[in-house]
């Protein structure tokens, strides 16, 4: 018997790489998918590497497939949109080695900045599109997928969304198929896209969609369950599918795994039996679509909300709106309201004296992405855009710019995390170079990718143990940027000066905070408590708003003073800089050279 | 017949390995599983919940509202707020911890009074473990959670052989052993409370 093993989505698409003799995968970190790569990492026979960006992942398996080798490349769903420029011309290319790309949605928002439906990449790409409903089908159909991708000549998306991703379940494990090895053989009129090779291309991608489509049931990817009632055929896919076997709604289901191209010919077929043909999709009506542009007349978000993750007691209330399910109600417990817990900067993170301060400047702040992007959250409220990585600095300058045109100018700044500054940033900063606006640049160089679990970035070397170790200061002034200031955040009133003698400047001022994350690098500093005879109870320190810091009632006394819970505290001394009376200690007698 | 339980937390409280354990054992015991971990932007101290269903075929990774046969709270006010997935008269395990949220820190909300109160009110068996205690006598604070499955083990139909050998391929080698006594007295702590 095969060994029986739970595992989550992303584990198991990883196993599916491996088992299917996969050899080139790249990724960059994105929630949900970042466990693949983490897991990818842990086969010795894969290459797996952490590039710079989406864009730079998928050209990494682009080449990996050109040389013939089966090939993965993974990300969130916002960085399809960055990847989207090489895939939208790699794609009319008639693929090497298998190509699969794994794609992430956020149903919900869970831990992303939008809920984009990535189903409808496939259809804009002229590729197939599968979607897996469990650990095992995702294991399953990474294989299938690069079948796919090389008898058909085409990438292959799977489509995975953020539950899937996380949730384990039972997969059974096969072994290692040996990859196949070749190295690249030129062939201009295949591998180079312009006219006229690419005009032929055309033809190709709608013949392969076509062909696919025809051959689609023989893949045996899909499955029809029938329950012997005709009033209505439920057509889903993904993790709607296990909600609704949970439901155990006693209808019939043509459940999908291939959801684009769909067997067509199949569904109407299957279709003329019933009353009435319901689709149950997460997001978008991608299926829903498909179906009614082929002249099937069904329905499904009429019934079933667009946005958000559908579970088993939203298919429930849809069946029950649609007819389909008598009304019943569940007894539930009565819980009270209960104080909402939000996210909030982990103890001695170094982003908090930079918010800390900027909230006192009261500076007008253009946000980014990254742990940083908390800094939108009370107390601070300090960010006050966020749209996608990097974008901070094309938007400081167009708001400086339209400040200007209206006679508005003032001094605008934004920050940048050092992940997010090699991901998308630096075209950014060589076009703010030479700016004559009044713009300064706060780069939060915590050496790491924080938000997604700490993996490398250019400046992890000297902590970590990476192999190089870039220097951003050095990197910013050899694009010209003459005005670069380095400073020590944890030196809270140096550093207030540093920025706000960067603000009086005109032209861009970038300054770069350097101490590292606290969390990845495990940072733990004797602990800091407050000396209650001289706290005054302002709640200066509150405001820096870290997790060990409360106002408590001590034994014996009836106002509240400022509590530093000492198992939490890690020591960075930020509070103890903003306390006006200095009744914030150090647990232990500083040396020389912690002053 | 699916065997549903809930774990809810503070990121950074290590609910994720939690989740794990539970789902070996119940997984090496026989039983169809699946699990979730619902994590991401909650782990910077946000709140984390998890789930892990188990029995002889389990369709969805989450429990449907209502469905709840056990819910243990690695923390207080997280063990309050997702009672309301439980079903009627089941059981809470609750650690004393609390872990203020950023709201209560910074004094815009109190942080709620007696919960084991509230949540006995609902209806609900509640069973307090003072996890940490335990955990801060036997010298690691980390041993909380392991003190809390001990204790839950107690509720489950899964063998007690088949938790210390899922505990043991879980955690780091040096800890089994104070990992398998921290188990064996949160299941006594049960047993004292009730």
């Amino acid at each position: 018997m095969r060994e029986r093993v739970l595992l989550t989505g992303n584990q198991a698409i990883a196993r599916g790489f491996w088992e299917a003799g996969g050899v080139v995968a790249s990724s960059y970190p994105g929630s949900p998918t970042v466990e693949i790569m983490e897991s990818l990492k842990d086969y010795a026979d894969i290459q797996a590497h952490w590039a710079m960006n989406e864009k730079i992942a998928l050209e990494i398996a682009i080449g990996g497939s050109f040389a013939g080798a089966r090939s993965l490349v993974s990300m969130k769903h916002v960085g399809v949109n960055i990847a989207a420029d090489p895939f939208m011309t790699f794609t009319q290319i008639r693929t090497n080695g298998g190509f699969v790309l794994v794609v992430g949605d956020d149903p919900g928002l869970s831990s992303s900045q939008n809920e984009q439906d990535s189903r409808f990449f496939a259809q804009f790409a002229n590729c197939a599109l599968l979607e897996p409903s469990n650990a095992q089908e995702a294991k399953d159909f990474v294989g299938i997928g690069l079948k796919i991708s090389e008898q058909y000549g085409m990438p292959v998306i799977i489509r995975l969304t953020s539950t899937l991703c996380h949730s384990r379940s039972v997969v059974e494990l096969s072994e290692r198929t040996a990859p196949v090895t070749t190295s690249f053989i030129p062939d201009q009129a295949r591998y180079c896209m312009l006219p006229p090779y690419a005009n032929a291309q055309q033809y190709f991608m709608q013949e392969r969609v076509t062909k696919l489509a025809a051959e689609a049931t023989s893949l045996e990817l899909d499955n029809y369950e029938d329950s012997g009632r005709r009033e209505a055929l439920l057509v889903t896919s993904g993790l709607p599918y296990q909600y609704l076997k949970e439901l155990g709604a006693g209808l019939s289901v043509y459940k999908l795994g291939l959801c684009y191209p769909l067997p067509i010919a199949r569904l109407k077929e299957l279709a003329a039996e019933y009353s009435r043909v319901i689709v149950i999709e997460e997001l978008m009506p991608f299926i829903e679509a498909q179906l009614q542009a082929a002249g099937l007349v069904v329905t499904g978000k009429e019934h079933f909300p667009f946005t958000g993750e559908l579970t088993t007691e939203r298919i429930k209330e849809g069946l029950e709106k649609a007819g389909l399910l008598p009304q019943s109600l569940k007894t539930t417990i009565d819980s009270p309201a209960v104080v909402h817990r939000s996210p909030l900067l982990c103890a001695g993170c170094p982003h908090r004296p930079v918010f800390h301060l900027l909230q006192k400047a009261k500076a007008t702040v253009v946000g980014d992405i990254g742990c940083y992007s908390l800094g939108i959250l009370p107390p601070f409220e300090v960010l006050k855009t966020n749209i996608s990585m990097g974008a901070s600095l094309g938007i400081i300058k167009g708001m400086a710019m339209a400040h200007e045109a209206a006679n508005m100018a003032k001094p605008l700044v934004s920050v940048i995390g050092d992940g997010t500054l090699f991901h998308s940033g630096l075209s950014g900063f060589a076009d703010l170079a030479t700016t004559k606006h009044n713009i300064t640049v706060i780069v939060l160089d915590n050496r790491t990718t924080a938000m997604t679990g700490g993996q490398p970035t250019p400046t992890t070397g000297e902590l970590g143990e990476e192999p190089h170790t870039t220097n951003i200061a050095a990197v910013l002034m050899s694009l010209g940027i003459g005005d670069v200031t380095v400073a020590d955040q944890f030196d809270y009133s140096s550093t207030k000066t540093v920025i706000s003698d960067a603000m009086k400047r005109d032209g861009l001022s970038v300054v770069i905070v350097t101490r590292p994350c606290a969390l990845n690098f495990r940072i733990r500093e004797p602990h800091f408590y407050v000396d209650r005879e001289i706290c005054i109870s302002c709640r200066a320190c509150i405001g820096v708003n870290c997790p060990p810091i409360s106002m408590q009632v001590y034994e014996g006394q009836s106002k509240k003073n400022s509590y530093i819970n000492p198992h939490m505290c890690v020591g960075c001394s930020v509070c103890s800089q903003v306390c006006p009376v200095k009744a914030i200690k150090y647990s232990v007698a500083r040396g020389e050279d912690q002053a | 017949m699916t065997t549903n339980i809930l774990i809810a937390g503070v990121g950074g409280q290590g609910l994720v390995l939690t989740t794990r354990v539970i789902s070996m054992v119940a997984l090496q015991s026989g039983f169809d599983v699946k699990t979730t971990d619902v994590i991401g932007l909650a782990q910077r101290g946000g709140m984390v919940w998890g789930s892990v269903r188990f029995g002889q075929a389990v369709h969805s990774p989450l429990i449907p509202k209502g469905d709840g046969d056990f819910l243990l709270g690695l923390e207080m006010l997280e063990g309050l707020r997702w009672a309301s997935l439980l079903k009627p008269a089941s059981t809470v395990i609750l650690s004393r911890e609390t872990i203020y949220p950023s709201r209560v820190l910074l004094e815009k909300e109190p942080y709620p009074a007696d919960i084991p109160a509230s949540l006995t009110a609902a209806g609900l068996r509640v069973v307090c473990i003072d996890a940490h205690s335990v955990a801060e006598k036997l010298g690691n604070l980390r041993l909380a959670n392991t003190v809390l499955l001990g204790a839950l083990s107690t509720c489950l139909p899964l063998p007690a052989a088949t938790w210390l050998s899922a505990l043991e391929s879980a955690v780091p080698k040096h800890t089994v052993e104070l990992n398998h006594t921290a188990f064996q007295e949160g299941a006594s702590a049960f047993v004292a409370a009730t």
